[in-house]
């Protein structure tokens, strides 16, 4: 445990008996296989809970509405969440850390204003449109373009992988301002209002069965020069702000979830009387091993940005280790639960990746390795910036 | 635990880091040697008091202690002397270098053996304190990187001096000192060859330029890295199952550490003049001992979840 932790048992025990007061002990009943409109009023509803119990936004500054919990604080919390089980508020991901990180850092104080207490009401739901069908891990090739014209910049284009962009009203958007500049210095950073004519989502299908993510076109949509974020052309570097606006504390959380599910892969263990079978007890091992190194691995960096120092490479080595980790896991649970965990079974909403119906946890754990910088990414970096490896050639392109 | 080093572990981390910088080369006459002891580097890490570590400071500087020694090419004995002497003799310290031998196996090679003057012989309840004269021990030829040797006759337990239930914590603190070791031969054999690959050109550029290449090297980054905090925490906790979970997790990653440590030295790699092998060989030979992954992963699931088929739900 990391030293300075040890002081908040007294906040810990608070913590945990307000979710013992508060998380409802049947919701897992509720969302199993419920509808996306259940499942949107649901994570309505637990979001109205967390933040009248003050912990929906504990690493926001008072002066914003947040609980302003200290970082040490805020581990507690996120531990104790995941110990208890409670629903991931993953329609309020984009919303609760990316937009308020990038408005806090280069917003204006209008924008503020106008959107920080609208997302801590949960009446404001934000997505984000970096992706496009052309630029994924090349995102500064994005060609979405935006024009100045008076007042306004126009926008035409297209995203694509926009996590919850359905159920979203506002967007942050990269979009190319300058094409004659260079990849990284002709983007710029804007709000973007969803319901502005010209917009069309289309929800894309998972191999999961859900529908996760959208596509979003653009076609003359004005966007309001006041909504720019950062100055124009300077939208690399806003972009910086959302890319980085995690902390560690949504692996630990993850970490923990994965920790607390390793009974789910021993109930059915034990259903189809394998526990007492050697191979199957040292996979079971290995695992929990993996989790175990994982744990000390963030446990590190979570400890050292306590203490107020830089954490290096050290989230793209936890990412790389945790999304391999995800997927034997799952792929364990899919083993060990023989021809029925392959049927289609119903998907628990809100659930995490590890809810013990395997089969969808290990198809969504797929999405592990590509989503947030691929794991090909993750290992160019820890090469180039922990290993000190040269960088690898850029291509020549042909004129 | 804390992983930031505080100002007084850093200090002892220096401080073996200099006496290290001065003797961890492997002299030009053994570098075609399987494995280098060097008795003046032993002396001078015991005489510091650095081996004493675990008595004067605690388990986790002790630690420190055995990391650094393991990154070094050349051999000294810190882990049975720094990890284990003081947590099965609290109270006094033993005639150093110390191996450690497991009773049933008594007739074996063991690690260590021929460069040791005191060997602790694990009993299963007890563990026996044999102290080693000149003659007493028959050296083992090995490829393996540590110095391996049989008693010439084997001792005789009943006149040797019994620590009654020490063997438990022998077992416990051979593993936490198994597995530093080992992720201080993992970290140097890393550095070692993405060191190598940075100088070795190939098509006109640093092997190391080559993603197969540098995907392999970050993987092995991630391993030593995950087996050193593993380690750490095993000496910081005193937990017997942290220590089983350090050396499992080391011992079932050994294979494709070495492995692809040797590939990317090319032939290099696979020849006796290289640093390498100083490092890897240790590797192979600790991922063996004490019932390697194997072993480690069934007596965790003991820990976990109790015999097989006795499996009880509220131990999970
Ligand atoms: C579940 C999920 C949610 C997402 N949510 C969002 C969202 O809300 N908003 C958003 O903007 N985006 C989102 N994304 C998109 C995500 O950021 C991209 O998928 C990711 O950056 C990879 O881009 P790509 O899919 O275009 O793959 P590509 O970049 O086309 O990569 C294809 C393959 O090539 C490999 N590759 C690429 N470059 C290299 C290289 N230099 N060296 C070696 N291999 C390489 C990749 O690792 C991958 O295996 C989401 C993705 C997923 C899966």
């Amino acid at each position: 445990m990391i030293a300075a932790l040890k002081n908040l048992e007294g906040f810990r025990a608070g913590v945990r008996d307000w979710l013992a007061a508060n998380l409802p002990a049947d919701w897992q009943q509720h969302m199993l296989g419920a509808s996306e409109e259940a499942h949107i009023a649901f994570q309505k509803s637990w979001f109205r809970t967390l933040a009248a119990g003050g912990f929906v936004a504990p690493h926001w500054p008072v002066a914003w509405g947040g609980a302003g919990l200290s970082f040490a604080e805020q581990i507690v919390l996120y531990e104790e969440i995941a110990r208890a089980g409670a629903p991931r508020l993953v329609l309020y991901f984009i919303s609760l850390y990316h937009a308020p990180a990038t408005l806090l850092e280069w917003g204006t104080d209008a924008q503020r204003r106008k959107h920080l207490p609208a997302i801590l009401s949960g009446d404001e739901i934000w997505c984000q449109g970096f992706s496009e069908p052309n630029a994924g891990s090349d995102l500064a090739g994005l060609r979405t373009r935006a024009e100045r014209r008076g007042d306004h910049y126009i926008v035409n284009g297209q995203k694509i992988w926009s996590s919850n962009a359905q159920y979203a009203r506002y967007c942050l958007l990269l979009a190319r301002t300058d094409p004659s500049a260079a990849k990284h210095k002709g983007i710029s950073y804007f709000i973007l209002d969803l319901e502005s004519p010209g917009v069309t989502r289309r929800p894309i299908g998972m191999m999961t069965g859900g529908s996760h993510f959208c596509e979003l076109f653009f076609d003359d949509v004005a966007i309001p020069a006041e909504n720019l974020i950062g100055a124009e052309n300077n939208g690399w570097a806003v972009a910086q702000a959302t890319l980085s606006s995690e902390r560690g504390l949504t692996i630990l959380e993850l970490t923990e979830r994965l920790r607390n599910s390793f009974g789910l892969l021993l109930r059915d263990a034990r259903q189809r009387g394998l526990v007492a079978d050697d191979e199957v007890r040292r996979r079971l091992v290995e695992l929990h091993t993996r989790i175990e190194a994982l744990r000390v691995m963030i446990n590190n960096m979570l400890g050292r940005m306590l203490h107020g120092a830089g954490v290096g490479t050290e989230p793209s080595i936890i990412k790389v280790h945790y999304s391999e980790l995800l997927q034997d896991f799952t792929e364990l649970g899919v083993r060990l639960g023989g021809l029925e965990a392959q049927y289609l079974q119903p998907i628990l909403m809100g659930g995490g990746y590890e809810t013990g119906y395997w089969m969808h946890d290990h198809l969504y754990s797929w999405s592990w390795t590509i989503a947030g910088g691929s794991n090909e990414v993750q290992r160019n970096i820890i090469a180039e910036r922990a290993l000190n490896l040269p960088r690898e050639p850029k291509l020549a392109l042909a004129k | 635990m804390d992983y930031q080093l505080n100002e007084d572990q850093a200090a002892l981390v220096a401080a073996v880091q200099a006496i290290l910088r001065d003797h961890d080369s492997v002299p030009q006459s053994a570098r075609l040697d399987f494995c280098h002891f060097n008795g003046d580097l032993q002396h001078l890490l015991s005489e510091g008091g650095f081996l004493d570590a675990g008595r004067d400071l605690g388990p986790l500087e002790a630690a420190l202690v055995v990391f650094e020694a393991a990154r070094a090419p050349v051999l000294v004995e810190a882990g049975a002397s720094a990890l284990v002497v003081p947590q099965v003799l609290p109270g006094e310290g033993l005639a150093g270098p110390v191996a450690l031998v497991t009773g049933d196996d008594l007739g074996k090679a063991h690690r260590n053996l021929p460069i040791a003057r005191t060997a602790l012989v694990d009993l299963g309840d007890d563990v026996a304190v044999v102290e080693l004269a000149p003659g007493d021990v028959v050296p083992v030829e090995s490829i393996l990187a540590y110095p391996y040797g049989r008693f010439a006759v084997p001792p005789d337990l009943s006149r040797a001096r019994r620590l009654a239930g020490a063997g438990p914590a022998l077992r416990q603190w051979w593993r936490v000192a198994l597995a530093t070791e080992f992720a201080g031969a993992a970290e140097a054999a890393t550095v070692f060859t993405v060191d190598y690959v940075k100088q070795r050109h190939v098509f006109g550029k640093p092997v190391g330029t080559f993603q197969a290449v540098q995907h392999r090297l970050a993987q092995c980054h991630q391993i030593a890295m995950g087996v050193r905090y593993l380690a750490f925490r095993a000496a910081w906790s005193g937990q017997a199952r942290d220590a089983d979970i350090a050396v499992c997790y080391a011992q079932a990653h050994a294979q494709k550490l070495i492995f692809d440590l040797h590939q990317f030295n090319g032939a290099m790699g696979v020849t006796n003049e290289h640093l390498l092998h100083f490092w890897t060989y240790r590797l192979r030979a600790l991922q063996a001992e004490a019932g390697g992954a194997h072993g480690a992963a069934l007596r965790i699931a003991g820990h976990l979840w109790g015999g097989g088929p006795a499996l009880r739900a509220a131990e999970v």
